[in-house]
């Protein structure tokens, strides 16, 4: 899967590039901010199962380009980055996992924001949202045009999405 | 000794900027937090004494560029340094335009947080 090609060429990146950027950019947060430096990108050939994940956060795009930017993970990573965020034990799905899920999807949209800012992007960040439970379905991910990368994250799957269209 | 006011809607956030002035080994006294610019404005008409706000931009509620706004228009003169993903050069500006101090971009490093506060506090 991978962006539009239209938008490809408005940022000025291609999908390797911007998967690359959005690879830097995660490694940075969760070293600096969650505390996991050990999250690594896996292989753009892996196969990854998408319904394991039942933590989604998210922020949209607005501007001359809409979309979204979104991350996805088992519960028991996201229980694992808000007790590593927070510096205490967090062991079940609470408005603690809520906030700290919320502020790595701010975190990453905002980040990837400055990217396609500086490819000439004129888009807006809304606030964070944050979804759980097994029966929900990610179909973003399932978007022909949605650049996915994955990375392995203390064990736990971690997929990041973005999809930008033109208004 | 500081004392330090954070306005950012993300409570993990707040912890996670009181345990790095801690860390950078800043001159900090008492930290208080609000969750959006209104808090933020509802801190500082108790009186308390701040001698530095740290804000975010994108909140829900009262937003980073018009809490600052609004405090300078108070006469409030408080430095203001605004720490944010959305370290575009035309936010930034513009909360500087209205009165901020500076930026801080997350994620950072306590190091960073003592490079950009250090003349501060």
């Amino acid at each position: 899967m991978t962006l539009n090609a239209d938008i490809s060429a408005s940022i000025h990146l291609t999908d390797e590039q911007l998967a690359a950027c959005i690879s830097d950019i995660v490694r940075e947060i969760f070293e600096l901010m969650v505390a996991m430096p050990t999250v690594k990108p896996l292989p753009s050939t892996a196969q990854i199962d998408a319904s394991v994940c039942g933590v989604t956060g998210m922020l949209g795009f607005a501007g001359t380009y809409n979309g979204l930017i979104s991350l996805h993970c088992p519960v028991e990573l996201a229980l694992g980055i808000t007790s590593h965020m927070l510096g205490c034990d967090c062991n079940e799905v609470n408005d603690d996992l809520r906030d700290a899920i919320g502020e790595v999807a701010n975190m990453l949209g905002g980040n990837v924001k400055r990217v396609l800012s500086k490819g000439g992007l004129d888009v807006r960040l809304s606030i964070p949202t944050v979804i759980f439970g097994g029966e929900h379905a990610v179909n973003v991910l399932s978007d022909p045009d949605c650049l996915v990368v994955a990375f392995d994250a203390d064990g736990g799957v971690l997929l990041i999405g973005l999809t930008l269209k033109k208004e | 000794m500081a004392n330090v006011l954070i306005v950012d809607d993300s409570s993990t956030m707040r912890k996670i900027i009181s345990r790095s002035l801690r860390q950078a080994g800043l001159p900090v006294d008492d930290i208080y937090e609000a969750c959006d610019g209104i808090d933020g404005l509802n801190v500082l008409a108790s009186g308390k004494s701040i001698q530095l706000i740290l804000s975010d931009i994108n909140m829900p509620n009262m937003d980073g560029l018009e809490f600052v706004k609004t405090v300078r228009g108070n006469g409030n003169t408080t430095p203001i340094v605004m720490v944010t993903t959305e370290g575009g050069e035309d936010i930034i500006q513009e909360a500087i335009e209205n009165g901020a101090s500076g930026s801080i971009k997350k994620p950072f490093t306590p190091g960073q947080l003592e490079e950009k506060l250090g003349a501060l506090l």
